[in-house]
């Protein structure tokens, strides 16, 4: 949508609220994504971090 | 994964030749991965992919698979089949129905064995059933090593989905025994959805996933929500009336009575007859899965009197009809276990021997709306063959994992798996469709909006969303006199119902405006989860600099 007349946020950005809901699930530990998932969980790195290397 | 610690004869990840075993009750398959990382099943010597999970004993000669199968109509009480689920089951807790044919097991201390004469002379000997596992097992790692000239030595071998620990302690303690190390015990849907997603023309996406297992003696149903790639199970469901056995005595039943009709005896009721009668019953199911006609003939079926006869598709779905609609309440059942809707399925996966049968895909596909994916092989022409999914999955799960030190494996199994936290609503950005809900965090999704033509400063609202399924009733069309004839059959006189799934949007979580945006241009907003639900957003025009960047907290 277009920016409405007047509209301004600190840095252009305005957090409004944060995630609500989430449930404890199990994932399947099979697959190539998984293992990146399981690789960055042991050695506590993010996206970011991890594309880097 | 408790089981897998410490194996046996301890290969070192540089030593491990692994391949992916299916271990069903009625078959078995192996599967290697070649050089470029693609999966086969492999034949045994045979020639089979599909192992028959049978052993027998002739003048103390062990046969399995195919020739042990044969056993079953002069030799029946010294082979053994259907053992699988009696693995790690107290006599109590199993279901002895398919082993009336074949030996029968029977109560020995805390497992199942089976009094069976393995040797030339002597008495028989009691096997147990984890002793039975071992033999069958130890016959597939040497139809893999006669394959692929090297000595097998480890395996990922795939269970059910409702294997209790025990089941799968005693699992990993019989492959040890036959010189396997267990790598990893992997869900049989979970290796289907993977034998698909490994093709290289498929693209990771968001997507659920019905896996519908049709075996033998058992059917799995179950739905998977996968998520950049991981796979989360939402549901499952296990049947043991609806399978391919049943489909089997449709066709007994069939030729039983017209073979009554002629000779006025029933072949059900000697033991011989009747092994006959569902060998060749198996047989003949399996040849209308390929043609729309089969012949179905036995040698001396009964008091030294042949038989033949053929039977075509039509008749056989219809007489099947019963078994046939099991299978779709099946599916349906477990769709709305995981809370979803037909119209939220995107892919429908038919693994095991019995979806071979094209009225299955079929049924599958009426019940599912157009845009769901059936795959199976009579409705999409580059379908993976059923049989061989789930032994696909598991070699190249074993390909992945067998350069791992098995305490890698066992320590990135349980914690991390565990501690996942699934987003319960979906977020998105507003007027395109969101994010899809369960994923699991940390996530990153990265999607492109068309800026407004005349460009110029946009706001990018990020908000939650769930989506729901909209029913609306539609009026029957006004028809005229003339089309009334030609237009009957379709249209009814009720007002057809349309259902379609529509997104709601939740609570809005932050706003964000990137200015000055060209003409025509593209933001790319990137939203990420972390671990503890704090998101943070970016927001830039698509060749531009700079952007917007905010982080809302953790709630």
């Amino acid at each position: 949508p277009v920016l409405p007349e007047g509209w301004s946020g600190e840095k252009d950005f305005k957090a409004i609220g944060s995630i609500s809901a989430a449930t404890q699930r199990t994932i399947e530990p099979v697959g190539p994504h998984f293992l990146a998932h399981a690789r960055r969980a042991r050695h506590k790195r993010t996206f970011s971090e991890d594309d880097r290397i | 994964m408790s089981a897998e610690e410490a194996p046996a004869q301890g290969a070192t990840p540089g030593e491990r030749v692994a391949i992916g075993i299916s271990f069903g009750n009625s078959n078995s398959s192996i599967a290697v991965t070649s050089f470029d990382d693609k999966a086969e099943v492999i034949a045994n010597e045979d020639g089979d992919r599909q192992i028959p999970t049978i052993i027998s004993y002739v003048d103390g000669e062990e046969y399995n698979g195919q020739q042990a199968k044969q056993q079953l109509i002069r030799n029946y009480k010294n082979t053994v089949a259907y053992f699988r689920d009696y693995l790690g089951q107290d006599f109590k807790s199993i279901d002895p129905t398919h082993s009336h044919a074949s030996a029968h097991p029977q109560e020995h201390d805390s497992t199942v064995a089976f009094t069976i004469q393995d040797k030339e002379e002597g008495e028989p000997s009691t096997v147990t059933v984890s002793e039975i596992a071992t033999r069958h097992l130890r016959r597939l790692k040497q139809s893999a090593s006669d394959y692929t000239g090297k000595q097998v030595n480890s395996a990922v071998i795939t269970i059910p989905t409702n294997f209790s620990e025990k089941q799968k302690a005693a699992l990993t303690k019989a492959a040890t025994h036959a010189g396997l190390e267990v790598l990893q015990l992997i869900h049989e849907p979970v290796a289907a959805l993977l034998a698909y997603d490994a093709r290289p023309e498929s693209k990771v996406a968001d997507k659920n996933v019905v896996v519908a297992d049709l075996g033998g003696t058992r059917s799995d149903v179950a739905v998977i929500a996968s998520r950049g790639g991981i796979y989360t199970i939402l549901a499952t469901a296990h049947d043991y009336e609806y399978a391919g056995v049943h489909l089997d005595k449709v066709l007994q039943d069939h030729f039983a009575k017209d073979f009554i009709k002629w000779h006025g005896t029933d072949p059900r009721e000697d033991q011989r007859s009747m092994a006959k009668l569902k060998l060749e019953s198996e047989a003949t199911k399996k040849a209308l899965s390929i043609g729309t006609n089969a012949n179905f003939s036995v040698e001396s079926l009964a008091e030294g009197a042949d038989y033949a006869s053929t039977i075509n598709r039509l008749r056989y779905e219809t007489i099947a009809r019963k078994v046939l609609d099991g299978f779709n309440r099946l599916i349906e059942g477990v769709v709305k276990k995981a809370g979803l809707d037909v119209l939220e399925i995107d892919e429908v996966i038919l693994s095991g021997g019995t979806s071979h049968t094209p009225k299955i895909a079929k049924n599958f596909a009426a019940i599912f709306p157009e845009s769901t994916n059936i795959l199976a092989p009579s409705t999409t022409p580059t379908a993976i063959n059923p049989s061989e999914l789930q032994a696909r999955g598991a070699a190249l799960q074993a390909s992945l994992i067998q350069e791992y030190e098995s305490e890698d494996i066992d320590q990135s199994t349980h914690p991390a798996v565990t501690t996942v936290k699934h987003l319960t609503n979906a977020v998105g950005v507003l007027s395109i469709t969101g994010d899809e809900s369960k994923d699991c965090v940390p996530a990153r999704r990265t999607i492109h909006i068309n800026v407004p033509k005349e460009g110029g400063d946009v706001l990018v609202k990020i908000v939650e969303g769930g989506s729901h399924i909209k029913v609306t009733k539609e009026e029957p069309a006004k028809t005229n006199g003339n089309k009334d004839d030609d237009s009957d059959e379709d249209s009814d006189d009720e007002p057809e119902e349309r259902r379609e799934k529509i997104w709601k949007v939740g609570k809005v979580l932050a706003e964000a405006s990137v200015k000055d945006t060209k003409k025509g241009g593209k933001v790319e907003v990137m939203i990420n989860v972390a671990g503890d639900l704090a998101v943070t957003v970016t927001a830039r025009e698509v060749g531009a600099k700079g952007g917007v960047r905010g982080t809302l907290s953790a709630p």
